[in-house]
């Protein structure tokens, strides 16, 4: 399952130079409350479009379920980062104090690998981290200042108090009126269309 | 809200149905324990003193058990988490063992002077160091706070366990709020008899010997200790069909992210305090760690690195793992064995010095002692509602969710 | 005020206490958070502000000169070849902790009151470890070759002793530093688009913009955003432990009894959360009443914060009495001298004035009402803030001042260059912590707005609105209906 993941996170730049011929970008429609969104997410998934999306100022409990996405891959791209973080500390340390520039210190036999550890660990909790930050902005795409959903003006409450849906134009199922009407029925506060 | 949820669950989803395999446990378990006794009897005859350190090991091992299980639940009362009260149960059951380990305690008590070189009558006037901890060291105050420990633990034992088993009755919602007032500085002192308690049974084995983060690393083991053993009780009421709809995977997770934290624990106590001591390499305090890393003690220390923490901490990483009964109990039972192996390292290095020499007597000791525990702790659990009925939080626990 | 909101304090057996107080919908959170950033300055603000920056002032003079003449300056000497240097090292790194704690170990918890302070709390770990990071900066004496400690390929195939603690320290709290700084950013890129999205000029949106890296609030960002901060959070739980105990083992490695104690690691992560904690609780106090935060910040997040005082506090004075009797038990006469030493030498007044702030006073949080006072609060973090800086500085000085032969005895009197550095450190801190209110949402607004009732899809307003501030309605998960009342 997190090769699914890591696949689309391959595939999208190139998806996304493969913008919609047409003057449209998407739909975008605006929902009251959490659980306003959370039915109409169910309803969006159930009927079958993938190029969509949801908007919350915060994260919304169970939404991830709703619109039916993976798990993250972030785990696993943190665990390998942190696991070579390690070994690289653990072998900075090794080739210095045995091979490059061995010292006796205090009695201790030139590979005391119980005085490598603090270190060892620390590296490999800095890669991690890293790994999990880095990885976070690749997976998401950012930083992407510049996205057709800017445009619109009820969008600026994203980050304030208010939900979205978006659908974009080159998903299979988008039509300008039908897909339309389908969000309104939903319950949606406003519906808009969006120029590319 | 209380008062429609308890509903929820009836007495006769709680309890042990009458027929089942599990009433047949206390009986089968007397039956081992007898045997194990008899076994201890008959070879210890020859070797007393084998018998006194297998016997000393097992007890520390299921005293661990319910000491962890008494610091587990009065956490619970006293950060009032909401998730575990459906396992609060067993850590109860467990606990409330604690006067049975008084009762076994008492077989060591002949073997003093076998197992502590100090106890030993002119010890104190050949050596100077244990002239001066004489003060401690001596044989009246060690049986004095051997009874403090257990009059203490037996008190704050079955205060809670009381208090629990008497509100599935009362359903009265200001026993909780009493027993958690009281949770912190029952901690307290907890925390300080078991320290002491660590450091009289365990470190003056070897008598020269001293480490302030002793009493510490007693309770990380213990602690681990208990959290394996409420993760293979939990799946295996599960699967026995008890209260199979009331623990969830939720709740399993939970327990394995407990098991996944507290092995790192362990771990990062047992490294702090071997680090430190390799470190300083002062000849007083290397010799507790010179004794089990020669020989084939050195195999049991590699084997605790890798089997208590290395492996453990891999194994539980994953999600899928600490949600599934089957994984979970897997890496619960590993660890409550080398729990068994942490203590065995402890204790035994001073009866064998020349290297691991197992013994017949270490398994009738355990199985005796084992015995005793399982007998009593099932015989407990017949008698008793599995989950906490008429906890005013019980409903929250039920339906609890996990990240 | 006070009365209605001691009222609402918890019902023990209750499981769900209100977080967040007077019923705000969404927009009412983001409007109280951005008004501080957006509107004019407070005067009180200048009022912290421009002292501190006075104080950061002493400190660049206080360093200069240091740099300038060298280590002299200060009243270390030998044998006390250590004093107010690590001590505001070992101190600032612990208060550190308290940021961490609150971020990470109580997310992972699943403690929901930690949302109204954690953004803070991240800001004062970083500047707390900018702080802490000058002092071992500063002392070296030669500042010049400070990069010899950085394994950095020379022509004199020299490299740094990785067998050290003092190293293994530069490593620690630089990643400690690092992966602080990350997290706090991280939490900060939603309410930077927050900010982003509400400026009124164009410099504003640039730069919030800016760093704001787009963020447009997409759920499938959120997914992935959602597991990066817990595997960070994660992540920062273990370097919260593995941080002070490197520190601890500047100390613990050595043979100097007082320093040799196999506790000292648990000992100091434990008295790091105390003080940080602490430290927190000041500030915090600050914010509420200056920017009118009493709903967001409420009695009850102090009483929690005071809980977990009382308990850290508690395993302080459990190290103290653990170390006390070892030190007779193990018959060694250094050890036992060096702690008789502590209670009635030379120091016994710094002794005392430790035991008396950090495990004499903190006894007063067994009672609710102490608890819940916001002067009483205010006045204990500042007593046991007193108290941990002499916790360090005790371990310090009295073990080196006093070692093995009586001939290299010695005694320690600091110089105002001590004092001025130390009271710099603190005009950096309070610097940048005022920079930060002024120009970033103090709050974590984003994850405020998780734990109010109406965050959750499947939760139904029923007819108990207006008694909703009462007692336990549930905020978070589960499917079930809130309660008609609690206990009040």
């Amino acid at each position: 399952m997190p090769l699914d993941s890591l696949r689309s996170l391959v595939a999208g730049p190139l998806l996304l130079n493969q913008l919609p011929k047409g003057p449209h970008y998407g739909i975008l429609a605006e929902f009251a409350t959490p659980a306003d969104l959370y039915h109409a997410c169910q309803r969006v998934r159930d009927a079958g479009f993938t190029r969509w999306d949801a908007h919350t100022p915060f994260p919304v409990h169970g939404l991830e379920g709703a619109m039916g996405l993976r798990r993250s891959p972030l785990p696993w791209i943190v665990l390998v980062m942190g696991l070579t973080g390690a070994a690289l500390g653990f072998l900075l340390q090794w080739w210095v104090h045995v091979k490059a520039y061995p010292l006796v210190i205090s009695g201790k036999p030139f590979n005391s690998w119980p005085a490598f550890i603090p270190i060892t660990f620390e590296v490999g909790v800095l890669f991690a981290a890293l790994g999990a930050v880095l990885g976070m902005l690749g997976l998401n795409r950012l930083p992407m200042h510049h996205h057709p959903l800017f445009r619109s003006r009820v969008f600026e409450r994203v980050t304030d108090d208010a939900f979205f849906i978006s659908i974009e134009s080159w998903d299979p199922r988008f039509d300008s009126s039908a897909t339309r009407k389908l969000l309104e029925s939903l319950g949606a506060r406003s519906v808009e269309l969006l120029e590319s | 809200m209380s008062e429609r949820d308890q509903v929820a669950l009836r007495p006769e989803q709680a309890t042990i149905p009458p027929g089942h395999s599990w009433n047949r446990v206390p009986v089968i378990s007397a039956v081992c324990a007898l045997l194990g006794a008899l076994a201890c009897a008959m070879l210890g005859a020859s070797n007393p003193k084998q018998f006194f350190f297998s016997w000393l090991v097992s007890f520390l091992f299921f005293l661990s058990l319910s000491l962890g299980a008494l610091f587990f639940v009065l956490i619970q009362y006293a950060s009032q988490g909401g998730w575990g009260i459906v396992l609060r149960r067993i850590g109860e059951t467990t606990f409330a063992m604690v006067p049975v380990m008084a009762a076994l305690f008492l077989p060591l008590l002949l073997g003093l002077h076998d197992l502590y070189s100090w106890t030993v009558p002119g010890a104190a006037e050949r050596d100077a160091l244990l002239r001066w901890k004489s003060p401690y060291l001596n044989v009246p105050f060690f049986l004095i706070r051997a009874a403090v420990y257990f009059v203490i633990w037996s008190f704050i034992a079955l205060l809670y366990y009381r208090g629990s088993r008497g509100q599935d009755v009362s359903g009265d919602a200001r026993v909780s709020a009493r027993l958690r007032r009281i949770a912190g500085p029952s901690i307290i002192v907890l925390a300080l008899t078991q320290t002491f308690a660590s450091v009289d049974w365990i470190m003056s084995l070897t008598p020269h010997w001293y480490s302030t983060m002793f009493g510490v690393y007693f309770f990380a083991g213990s602690f681990v200790g208990f959290i394996a053993l409420l993760s293979v009780v939990a799946v295996a009421m599960r699967s026995a069909g008890l209260l199979d709809t009331v623990i969830t995977p939720e709740h399993l997770h939970d327990v394995g992210k407990f098991l996944f934290a507290f092995t790192a624990f362990w771990a990062y106590i047992a490294f702090s305090q071997f680090f430190l001591m390799w470190y300083a390499n002062l000849p007083e305090e290397t010799i507790f760690f010179k004794a089990r890393i020669e020989g084939s003690w050195k195999a049991v220390s590699l084997i605790l690195m890798a089997g208590h923490f290395g492996a453990p901490f891999l194994y539980l990483m994953g999600r899928a793992v600490k949600r599934r009964g089957s994984t979970l109990a897997l890496g619960g039972a590993w660890l409550l064995a080398m729990h068994y192996v942490d203590l065995y390292w402890q204790v035994m290095p001073t009866l064998h010095p020349e290297g691991v020499r197992p013994s017949a007597l270490d398994v009738a000791a355990f199985v005796a002692v084992g015995g005793c525990f399982v007998a009593a702790a099932s015989w407990l659990m017949r008698r008793q509602a599995l989950v906490p009925l008429r906890d005013p939080r019980l409903a929250e626990s039920l339906a609890f969710e996990n990240m | 005020m006070a009365q209605t909101e001691a009222e609402l304090l918890d019902n023990p057996v209750a499981g769900h206490p209100t977080l967040i107080l007077r019923s705000p919908d969404f927009h009412a959170i983001t409007e109280v958070v951005a008004g501080p950033v957006e509107g004019p300055t407070p005067i009180g603000w200048w009022l912290l502000f421009l002292p501190s920056l006075a104080l950061l002032g002493l400190l660049g003079v206080a360093v200069s000169w240091l740099f300038w003449e060298g280590i002299g300056v200060w009243g270390l000497n030998v044998p006390v070849g250590w004093a107010w240097d690590i001590t505001n090292f070992v101190f600032w790194v612990g208060i550190g902790h308290a940021g961490t704690l609150i971020s990470a170990i109580l997310f992972l918890f699943r403690q929901t009151w930690r949302t109204s302070i954690n953004r803070a709390a991240e800001a004062m770990t970083i500047f707390a470890v900018m702080c802490a990071l000058t002092f071992p900066g500063i002392h070296v004496g030669r500042v010049w070759v400070a990069y010899w400690m950085f394994p950095l390929p020379n022509q004199m195939s020299m490299w740094p002793n990785f067998r050290s603690p003092l190293l293994w320290d530069v490593f620690a709290v630089s990643v400690y530093g690092t992966v602080s700084a990350l997290f706090w950013y991280v939490g900060l890129i939603p309410d930077l688009a927050m900010m982003r999205d509400r400026a009124k000029t164009r410099t504003r949106r640039l730069v919030y913009g800016i760093f704001a890296l787009g963020w447009r609030g997409s759920v499938r960002q959120w997914h992935h955003y959602e597991s990066a901060y817990l595997v960070l959070a994660a992540l920062a739980t273990p370097l919260v432990l593995s941080v002070h105990s490197v520190v601890s083992m500047d100390f613990a490695t050595s043979v100097l009894p007082g320093w040799h104690a196999t506790i000292f690691p648990p000992y100091f992560v434990a008295g790091a959360i105390f003080s940080g904690f602490a430290m927190v609780l000041t500030l915090m106090v600050i914010c509420r009443v200056a920017f009118h935060l009493e709903h967001i910040i409420t009695l009850r997040h102090f009483d929690y914060m005071a809980k977990i005082m009382l308990v850290t506090g508690t395993m302080v004075g459990f190290a103290y009495a653990t170390e006390f009797f070892t030190a007779w038990y193990s018959g060694n006469p250094y050890e036992i001298f060096t702690f008789l030493n502590r209670a009635g030498g030379p120091y016994a007044w710094a002794y005392w004035t430790m035991i008396s702030c950090n495990v004499i006073s903190p006894q007063i949080f067994w009672f609710k009402k102490a608890r819940t006072s916001i002067p009483i609060l205010f006045l204990m973090s500042i007593v046991i803030n007193i108290g941990m800086w002499f916790e360090r500085f005790v371990i310090i000085v009295t073990s080196l001042h006093r070692d093995f032969l009586p001939s290299a005895w010695g005694y320690f009197t600091p110089t105002i260059w001590d004092v001025s550095c130390l009271l710099g450190s603190f005009g950096l801190f309070f610097t940048m912590f005022c920079l930060f209110v002024r120009f970033l949402p103090m709050v974590a607004t984003a994850e405020v707005k998780t734990v109010l009732p109406q965050a959750d899809p499947h939760w139904q307003p029923g007819p108990e609105r207006a008694i909703r501030d009462r007692g336990a309605t549930p905020p978070s998960r589960g499917t079930h209906t809130p309660a008609p009342e609690g206990a009040a």
